[in-house]
């Protein structure tokens, strides 16, 4: 049971022929704590694998320094960190049968038959490894994409390691599947309660799965926060954007004077077309007041825009362009002034509004407000 | 084969008839000649299959050429520590090549593929008075111990397999414990085999097919390989007894023809990678 | 250079020594070894003396070294191109949907596998000038050829006859040009069969798919297997040794490069002069090698590139 930290870690390629230097982890700074499901989310190249293949050992660190439990591993080989990986392609080894791939890492440690036998044994029920069909004795072949995987899962179980590293386990596997073992590593987790780091491109595994997330992009850390607060409160555009499907909305415009010392927002559109304003609440006024007459960014998650209300007296006006009816809820797609805007609503069945005019409230007490030149949230 | 396209033109398949017959005339017209008593064999026009097949030629051969038994002896054996120190020592050196990141590799690579330009003949002399130094002149040690050392070739049939093995399972490796040449005996040597096999038959038949190592390198009879034995055969006998001399020849060539019918699928599929690269 | 750094380099040296000490006892050692023994007089028994460049003298006024380069080049020139388009022939032919493709595949490959002792002895029984099976074959066309024309056309006496010995020897190698048939089936058969339906569906002939399809995919092997080949081609030395009985042919016709330097080393114990040969046939590998990838990489299509 480990606790990981990592500290002003980079990671350097160093310029070659015809590639300028990459800088691909750029000053990471995090901790994990013992038991915790940190994951690694960002866009492909982010940085959240090397970031990851440096904590197993496998990349080597350009600066800065990873602890597990207080001890300091930049030197030791994988083998001696006592952590386990699990593998996009799983890389079982494909001449060993179920049982070896799952023992070796033991009997190279010089783990005892017998013990290595119950541990094996273990991990395969945990994983219904024996059930329906025994699949021990099966050469990895003879294995569906979720059987391997879960073979994976299992030696990695069965090393018993201070921490558990994942490196995008999930992304061979076919939408089915990958919801069953989503739910199968989180299972996992709660039953060993062990320390997991987990990476992934997915901004749906990282919420349904974490404990906490790394939001990272070009090398660099943007976020560090349980799911639900990055959801609600991103730190940056970046964050905002890439976190919650469908995608928050992204309104650009000025905060502008109006009664009583409060400010409404006025969406910055084309010429002749109507933007859209909605007046801010005392609260939120005096918060941004120092905006006053600057350019903002205004973001609202899809649930956030109501269709068909006046609850706050804002409205926008926007045209039907799409609906998706998912059954429980339905996503709408508008355009408005100059874009397309989302809205995500359970209240009314939409299918025949395509085309039509639709007036939405914005539930402006969710809104979340950025600096257009630094990208980052105006704090609340 | 696609069925939709269009058949086969005939001449096309005349062509191919008669260049096969062609291709398998010399064979056919070994063993015929081998089964033949003397006499027949100088017949004009020639007699196509021997009146009665004289099986006797074959011991007859064998016994002209001498110590037979010893020659295919020494032969197997050279055959076999080239096969096991070329198999085992281009193996290691293309995990080198393929499985590590080194700086410096890659330039290495390229002097290991240049090396292929430079055949014997040019490196003979000197290579010859290099083992004259160390005394192993008419032994065997000039015929095996340079395959412990890797065959450029080799490394670069190797290299291109090993390079096809994710590099995730030495990473799995790695963590689960194995040192570098654990992976490389554990891991990548057992995904390898059919690669192996390839290099190991092509091994095979290069030091069974040698002739001017041994002709250079050995100097006593009881050395001999059977392609001296039989070069040696040819010197000595006058009066050319073409009976015998195709009787030895078939006899040296059956054991690649068996260890080809043995391998077919491996040995074609590995000659057809060679040239892909 | 990191620690990590360091560690790798390390490793890779291991894995590559046996083939670094190769390299340095096989490779490097003998060519640097062949261009002192190339100044001097030596015969292996004693020390080599310092000479200057009289054997490179003495070669340049050898008539025999001339013959040998010159039938090592002519072997070269006629023999690669002769087996390059029979084994491609072969190949197209065999890419095609006809019933028993893999026991063709095989008879034109089994020659190639024959021991070069096995196909020598072989071969000059077949060219036989009275009994040989080639020339009983040729017979009843030139009988033909002759009762037409009235010529006087004869069987050569192929091994015996210095117009027609080398000839001789290209046939041998034309029977064992299989392993080139199975390298170029095997790229034919990687050629996608879309390519071919699209250039019918645009209306062209076989002929043309051939050039505009077959060839371009195929020409990375080809390029690949001519160099080969070259580098093949000049070392030859078994069979024309073992075919002439041990020597070098009537006038010297199956005479070559390699053949010279092994009279010169091992015949004659002039282990200098045979270092100044080796080197002369390293430089002209070298030099057509250079040649074919100067004028083959243009032409050679890669579709990755």
């Amino acid at each position: 049971m480990a606790k990981v930290l990592i500290e002003n870690l980079y990671k350097i390629y160093p310029a070659e022929k015809g590639r300028p230097e990459k800088v691909a982890v750029d000053n990471a700074n995090f901790e994990i704590q013992d038991r915790e499901f940190m994951v690694l989310v960002g866009p492909s190249g982010c940085g959240k694998t090397t970031t990851l293949r440096m904590v197993a050992g496998l990349e080597e660190i350009s600066r800065g320094a990873i602890y597990i439990d207080g001890k300091k591993i930049n030197e030791i080989p994988p083998k001696d960190r006592d952590i386990a990986m699990v593998f996009q392609n799983y890389a079982l080894y494909p001449h060993m049968s179920v049982y070896r791939n799952m023992a070796f890492g033991l009997e190279l440690r010089g783990v005892p038959k017998e013990i290595i036998r119950k541990r094996v044994d273990s991990a395969a029920r945990t994983l219904g490894l024996l059930e329906p069909d025994n699949l021990l004795e099966r050469k990895p072949k003879a294995l569906s994409g979720g059987q391997r995987q879960r073979v994976a899962l299992g030696r990695a179980i069965v090393r018993e390691p201070k921490a558990f590293l994942f490196d995008e386990p999930l992304s061979n596997l076919d939408a089915k599947m990958r919801v069953e073992t989503r739910t199968e590593i989180s299972r996992l987790h709660r039953q060993l309660a062990s320390t997991m780091i987990y990476v992934t491109h997915d901004q749906t595994e990282a919420m349904t799965m974490a404990d906490r997330i790394v939001v990272m992009r070009y090398g660099k850390i943007q976020q560090i926060a349980a799911p639900l607060d990055l959801y609600h409160q991103p730190a940056n555009l970046f964050v905002a954007g890439f976190i919650g499907s469908p995608p928050m909305n992204f309104f650009t415009g000025t905060l502008t004077a109006a009664l009583q010392g409060t400010l409404e927002f006025v969406e910055k559109v084309p010429k002749g077309q109507t933007p859209f304003r909605c007046p801010l609440s005392p609260d939120t006024s005096r918060r941004l007041s120092s905006r006053q007459d600057r350019e903002v960014i205004l973001g609202l998650r899809p649930e956030h825009l109501h269709p068909n209300s006046l609850t706050s007296g804002a409205t926008l006006q926007a045209s039907v362009e799409v609906v998706e009816p998912m059954g429980a809820e339905t996503f709408v797609y508008l355009r408005t002034g100059g874009h397309t805007c989302i809205c995500r609503t359970t209240q009314i069945e939409f299918m025949d509004l395509e085309g039509k005019t639709l007036n939405l409230g914005p539930d402006l007490s969710r809104a979340v407000f950025f600096d257009p030149q630094t990208e980052a949230a105006i704090p609340a | 084969m696609n069925p939709t396209r269009s058949s086969v033109p005939w001449f096309s398949r005349v062509a191919l008839i008669l260049l096969g017959v062609l291709f398998l005339l010399p064979f056919f017209w070994m063993v015929s000649t081998s089964l033949k008593p003397l006499n027949e064999t100088m017949k004009l026009p020639p007699q196509w299959l021997p009146s009665s097949p004289q099986w006797h030629n074959y011991p007859d051969a064998m016994q002209a050429m001498g110590p037979f038994w010893l020659y295919a002896r020494n032969s197997l054996l050279l055959a076999f520590l080239n096969v096991v120190g070329t198999v085992f020592s281009s193996a290691f050196v293309a995990y080198g090549f393929s499985r590590l990141d080194w700086r410096g590799r890659d330039g290495c690579f390229f002097v290991l593929l240049a090396t292929m330009m430079i055949p014997f003949p040019v490196v003979m002399v000197p290579i010859y008075g290099l083992f004259r130094a160390l005394g192993w002149i008419g032994t065997f040690q000039p015929l095996w111990v340079p395959a412990f050392l890797a065959g450029a070739f080799n490394v670069f049939l190797l290299r291109q397999f090993f390079l096809s093995i994710p590099r995730d399972l030495s990473e799995a490796a790695r963590i689960d414990g194995c040192s570098e040449f654990r992976i490389f005996w554990q891991i990548i040597l057992p995904l390898a085999k059919p690669a192996l096999l390839t290099v190991a038959l092509f091994q095979f038949m290069a030091t069974w097919n040698d002739f001017l190592g041994p002709l250079i390198f050995l100097a006593r009879e009881n050395q001999y390989t059977l392609a001296l034995g039989l070069q040696a055969l040819q010197g000595t006998i006058s009066g050319t007894p073409w009976h015998h001399l195709m009787a030895a020849s078939t006899l040296v060539l059956l054991p690649v023809l068996v260890l080809f019918f043995l391998t077919q699928r491996t040995f074609i599929r590995g000659i057809a990678t060679t040239g892909l690269k | 250079m990191t620690l990590g750094e360091r560690r790798n380099l390390i490793k890779g040296l291991v894995f590559v020594s046996p083939w670094i000490l190769g390299f340095l006892a096989f490779n490097l050692y003998p060519l640097i070894a062949s261009i002192w023994f190339s100044l001097c007089d030596y015969s292996v028994l004693s020390e080599p003396v310092f000479l200057g460049a009289q054997n490179y003298v003495d070669l340049w006024h050898d008539p025999v070294f001339w013959k040998a380069l010159r039938n090592t080049i002519i072997f070269a020139v006629v023999a690669i191109p002769l087996s390059t388009f029979l084994s491609i022939g072969l190949a197209v032919l065999l890419n095609q949907p006809i019933a028993g493709q893999g026991i063709y595949r095989t008879i034109f490959f089994l020659p190639s596998l024959v021991p070069a002792i096995s196909l020598a002895i072989l071969w000059q029984w077949m060219l036989n000038g009275p009994m040989g099976l080639v020339n009983n074959l040729i017979r009843p066309f030139l009988n033909i050829i002759n009762a037409v024309t009235g010529s006087h056309l004869q069987a050569p006496d192929w091994l015996n006859d210095p117009n027609f010995a080398l000839w001789g020897l290209i046939l041998t190698g034309l029977w064992g040009t299989g392993q080139a048939v199975v390298i170029y089936l095997a790229g034919l058969q990687e050629v996608p069969e879309e390519l071919y339906e699209a250039a019918e569906l645009d209306g062209t002939n076989a002929w043309q798919r051939f050039l505009h399809i077959t060839l371009p995919m195929l020409s990375p092997v080809i390029f690949f297997n001519v160099l080969m080949s070259i580098i093949g081609a000049l070392q030859t030395f078994a069979v024309p040794y073992i075919l002439t009985g041990g020597g070098d042919g009537p006038g010297r016709s199956l005479l070559f490069l390699a053949t010279y330097i092994y009279q010169n080393a091992f015949d004659y114990w002039n282990m200098g002069y045979a270092s100044a040969l080796a080197l002369c046939l390293f430089v002209l590998i070298i030099g057509l090698s250079l040649v074919t990838v100067h004028y083959g990489e243009k032409k050679v299509h890669y579709s990755d590139r």
